[in-house]
């Protein structure tokens, strides 16, 4: 080793705490870069081996109920590769441990696997005309299905029972339901006992959400798939299907509107509900958004956190080559050339950027295990585990050398333009004269000389300065971003789950019934108030514009759904006319006051022309409200329901009855309590976001103590001589500490004051970059954001001070009042 | 690169040479006219009071400066004329300074700091050998913090040794030490001339150092106003100040 190079090792190991906050500062950001990009990359290779693996559809047609033979024109139309109906349902599901109905999806699967053919690819016979059955062979010739499943546990229908059922991991998981075990459905409107052989996962319910929820709850919903061959007789679909999935040749994908616009044509008779292509499919649509939410991040705060190092380490080599110009002048006077003494000053950042950018990777990836671990709680693939990316990790590494450098170059390049013989010279002083702040007399002249000292040191070290401002900034929007994140969840929460919704359970009824099942309903024990609610499924145009969706029909004057404007305020559910969406009327151009058409998917299915009268918000879905007996009468009823909900009071055995009967109940396809929703929520997106919030608080810190250390304690290098002839004038450590305490909480307050607007802006940002049609993030931003910003900047600058104070304590200042310069 | 015939014994030349600074709006001459031959192993002492100049000689003809006018040759090469490469080859290969402030580095110890300069030497001295010339080999491993000032200025000195130069240029190097520590330093510049052949060009404002050398320059406001010849230097022992 050179003895240059032993230097510098004696400099890093004397900048000690310093080099340690500035490498901290990198290594979050190095770590965040890492972390994010091995979690993109997880998620992102989990989803496309697991897509494959079961071949997932790239889209999907909900229908009435359409005869298999029907479908051949589908399975004919070009970009179409293959298809599959399927016929499935909602159903309601009684577990004996279990006191009220939980919901489930039940779908259904072929009754045999297809084996692999020996020679070539996987064809698909969807093509091939009908079979001797007059039914359309629509069994694909290859071994997998579309939206296929993957068996956990036990295996595939046997031929012993025709009632076998695979449940769904997650759900089987929650009530200790094993192979072998028996469970009861209600399907359509009879309860069946049903004989587990298995359990599994498949890529359609990667994010799987139960009817009207927001985070998978396995607790409350599962998915059940059933023998083709029993669910046609269950549901009396002989040879028919409500489902069907599809696959697209590659140049179709990107957009399958054409081919979908198109099936919707030919299968109108059959009753179309909804045409979803594979990016709006729910758990694609949630999973991709996460991605690519990571893909945003993993560029974002990696900048935020490596230019606040960058800006620091400028600060420190500023001061290193200043200390050292007399070693600089003396080195070259030695014969050292420009480049021996650049690199050797550039060494410090590069030893720094490649610390900062190790301890970031290994971080890094330790970071994204641990996301890793929570996204497990969410997604569910067959594995999702964390891997170890090579390029990734290099990359990492060398960004933040590069940044490191970046940082180190301005500082370093003193370094050329000293003269040796300039450099031996004792610096000239800094210029002294008055600052700005001193042509205010009024207020310069109540100021004392402590003060006067603290606002001409700010002011004249303009850069460092500056420095200290943008990373207080930056580290208070990180922090006001975070705690709006979680404003935003607990706001969101409220918002659907308490204001908008206020019933305690709300049941779905398969079909349409008449006021007598309000009445029953109301019967039921234990309820206070039971409300109607009226589905309709349905087609919106505007012009150019149309959009699928539904209307909700509530009662007048209804109580347990209250529809709100922006500002949460109670919006009247219109006698006639529709109380639309924001988002949807964004959709479709539509203002308050236009016309709106809508052609349903159920009763006349004849086009309404109806006007909007009211605009509502809410942040999930596209809702849309009018009055039940409006709604009904524009579907061809004289008083339709599909649903009804019910406030109880709430006393446990009341509860226990009334969970009882809804068991007994065969209409119901759904029922949704809204205080399981709300632990649900709580327990998944709450607790989450307290984690994440918990890491980026930890990340502010390190940005705000290492910018906040580094300033004071180069600010402490520089004004040796000053703070020794102030000893000697007789002030105590303390008096001097608070000198530099004074300085460092102006400007880490100033930075704060111009990072809470800014992260705010980030916030608007987000909610921007996660708006779409099922899920929006408002902004919201308490008061306790703002005061835990301040509070927490003003909580680290301390922390950063007590190092300060200690370095004014151990500082010689007898040796500093002797030194030469 | 100019080159000119010179005398063999000949190190250094300055033929009429002019330095001026420009501080701001302000240019301040450092140098007027200063001519100026210097033999091999000569020992050349420059005396003048504050801002007369000396340290601006003493920079150009180490290469650490460049004159505003005029020429300086070294061995028959023109240094004026060098481009910084060439100097920085220069100062590493012929040179060696020795400070008034000693500009040892502070977190290398005695040993470390000969070896920065043996490190990019061609032909340097055994570390051990130059710091016993100037008799620290016990205490090598001492860090600058842990020495005298006339401690630290030998090892200042070691360093310049240990490249093995022609030319040793010391400013001031008594000049932040006591008289006794100032008179050793004085003896081991003396021994170097005489006993390894150096040329050694020393700066001071104390005119008593004078009487050590073989000729001596008086500058007053950046010109020579005297050079003369001492046939018979006095031992650094003998003098006072």
């Amino acid at each position: 080793m050179s003895v240059l190079h032993r230097k510098l090792g004696r400099e890093l190991k004397n900048a000690g705490g310093l080099l340690f906050a500035i490498v901290s500062i990198v290594a979050v950001g190095v770590a965040c870069y890492v972390a994010m990009g091995s979690a993109y990359n997880n998620l992102n290779e989990a989803k496309r081996r697991y897509y494959r693996q079961c071949r997932m559809a790239d889209f999907s047609i909900e229908l009435k109920k359409v005869p298999l033979a029907e479908l051949a024109p589908i399975a004919e139309l070009p970009g179409v590769v293959e298809i599959r109906p399927r016929i499935d349902f909602h159903a309601t599901v009684d577990l004996p441990d279990v006191a009220e109905p939980l919901n489930g999806l039940v779908l259904s699967l072929p009754d045999r696997r297809v084996q692999e053919p020996k020679k070539g690819p996987g064809l698909i016979c969807a093509k091939h005309p009908p079979g001797r059955s007059g039914k359309l062979n629509l069994v694909p010739f290859s071994a997998t299905i579309i939206n296929d499943i993957v068996i956990r546990r036990g295996g595939y229908f046997t031929e012993r029972r025709k009632n076998e059922v695979i449940v769904n991991e997650a759900f089987a998981a929650r009530h200790k339901l094993v192979p072998g075990d028996w469970i009861h459905l209600v399907l359509n409107n009879r309860r069946q006992e049903l004989f587990v052989v298995g359990t599994a996962i498949s890529s359609e319910f990667v994010y799987m959400l139960g009817p009207g929820a927001i985070v998978p709850d396995p607790e409350h919903f599962g998915v059940f798939y059933l023998k083709q061959s029993y669910a046609e007789d269950v549901f009396d679909f002989d040879g028919a299907a409500n489902r069907v999935l599809g696959r697209l040749a590659p140049a179709a994908r990107d957009n399958p509107y054409l081919v979908l616009r198109r099936a919707e044509q030919l299968l109108s008779p059959y009753g179309v509900f909804s045409t979803t292509p594979l990016k709006d499919q729910a758990s694609n649509n949630y999973l991709s958004q996460e991605i690519q939410g990571l893909r945003s991040f993993a560029f974002f705060m990696p900048t935020v956190f490596l230019a606040v190092a960058a800006l620091v380490l400028n600060v420190l080599l500023n001061r290193l080559v200043e200390q050292q110009r007399t070693t600089v002048g003396t080195l070259k006077a030695m014969g050292y050339s420009n480049r021996q003494v650049f690199i050797h000053f550039l060494e410090f950042g590069l030893i720094v950027g490649l610390a900062g950018g190790l301890l970031g990777c290994a971080l890094g990836y330790w970071m994204a295990e641990g996301m890793t671990i929570q996204y497990r709680r969410f997604f569910e693939f067959p594995e999702l585990n964390n891997h170890f990316y090579p390029g990734l990790q290099l990359t990492g590494l060398v960004i933040s050398v590069i940044c490191a450098i970046l940082g180190s170059l301005h500082g370093t390049r003193l370094v050329l333009k000293l003269k040796p013989a300039e450099a031996m010279r004792p610096k000239p002083p800094k210029q002294g004269g008055a600052v700005l702040l001193e042509r205010i007399t009024w207020l310069w002249q109540r100021l004392g000389s402590n003060w006067r000292m603290v606002l001409r040191s700010i002011i004249r070290n303009r850069v460092r300065t500056a420095v200290g401002v943008f990373a207080a900034a930056m580290g208070a929007s990180v922090l006001v971003a975070g705690f709006m994140m979680a404003d935003a969840s607990n706001y969101l929460v409220d918002f659907q789950f308490k204001w908008i919704l206020k019933s305690d359970i709300d049941l779905a009824f398969k079909d349409e019934h008449g006021e007598d099942a309000l009445l029953e309903a109301a019967r039921l024990p234990g309820v206070d108030r039971a409300e109607p609610t009226l589905n309709v499924g349905c087609t919106f145009y505007n012009g150019p514009y149309s959009k699928k969706g539904g209307i909700t029909g509530l009662a007048r004057g209804a109580k347990l759904t209250v529809p709100r404007d922006c500002d949460a305020r109670p919006i009247r559910i219109p006698s006639a006319g529709l109380a639309m969406s924001r988002k949807l009327a964004e959709i479709l151009h539509l203002q308050r006051g236009d016309l709106v058409t809508f052609r349903p998917t159920k009763g006349l299915r004849k086009e309404q022309r109806v006007p909007v009268v009211e605009i509502s918000d809410s942040y999930l879905g596209t809702y849309v409200y009018t009055d039940i007996r409006y709604l009904s009468r524009l579907v061809g009823e004289q008083f339709a329901m599909t649903g009804v909900q019910l406030r109880t009071d709430r006393d446990p055995a009341n509860l226990a009855a009334l969970y009882g009967q809804l068991k007994k109940l065969p209409a119901l396809e759904a029922v949704n309590t809204r205080a399981d929703m709300i632990e649900s929520l709580e327990k998944t997106l709450v607790d989450t976001m307290w984690v994440f919030i918990g890491l980026l608080v930890v990340f502010a810190g390190i940005v705000f103590f290492g910018s906040i250390l580094n300033a004071s304690l180069v600010s402490l290098a520089e004004r040796q001589r000053e703070v020794a002839t102030l000893r000697v004038l007789g002030y105590g450590p303390w008096q001097i500490g608070s000198l530099l305490l004074r300085e460092s909480m102006i400007v880490t307050l100033i930075g704060t004051a111009i990072g809470m607007p800014l992260g705010y802006l980030l916030a608007v940002g987000t909610s921007m970059a996660y708006d779409t049609e099922m899920f929006r993030f408002p902004v919201v931003a308490q008061t306790h954001t703002w005061v835990w910003t301040v509070m927490l900047a003003i909580l680290f600058g301390l922390l950063a001070h007590l190092f300060v104070q200690r370095a004014i304590h151990r500082m010689d200042w007898l040796e500093a009042l002797n030194a030469k310069e | 690169m100019s080159t000119t015939a010179s005398d063999n014994n000949e190190l250094l030349k300055l033929e009429p040479v002019d330095k001026t600074f420009r501080m701001g709006e302000v240019a301040v001459e450092a140098l007027r006219d200063v001519s100026l031959e210097v033999d091999k192993a000569e020992f050349l002492v420059m005396v003048g009071p504050s801002g007369s100049g000396k340290s601006t000689i003493l920079n150009i003809i180490g290469g650490l400066d460049s004159p505003t006018a005029g020429r300086v040759w070294y061995c028959g090469r023109e240094l004026s004329a060098f481009s910084a490469a060439e100097l920085t080859r220069y100062r590493r290969d012929s040179v060696g300074f020795v400070f008034q402030f000693y500009n040892l580095v502070a977190n290398l110890s005695a040993r470390e700091n000969v070896m920065v300069s043996t490190e990019i030497s061609n032909d340097p001295m055994d570390v051990t050998e130059a710091l016993g010339l100037v008799e620290l080999e016990e205490r090598m491993d001492h860090f600058p913090a842990q020495m005298s000032g006339g401690e630290q200025q030998r090892v200042a000195i070691a360093r310049a040794l240990a490249k093995n130069p022609d030319l040793l240029l010391c400013d001031e190097p008594t000049g932040a030490l006591d008289f006794a520590t100032g008179k050793r330093v004085l003896r081991l510049l003396v021994d170097l001339k005489q006993n390894l052949g150096k040329t050694v060009i020393l700066i001071t404002h104390n005119g008593a150092i004078a009487q050590i050398a073989d000729r001596v320059i008086r500058l007053r406001s950046g010109q020579v106003v005297e050079i003369h010849a001492n046939p018979q230097p006095v031992p650094p022992e003998e003098i006072t100040w």
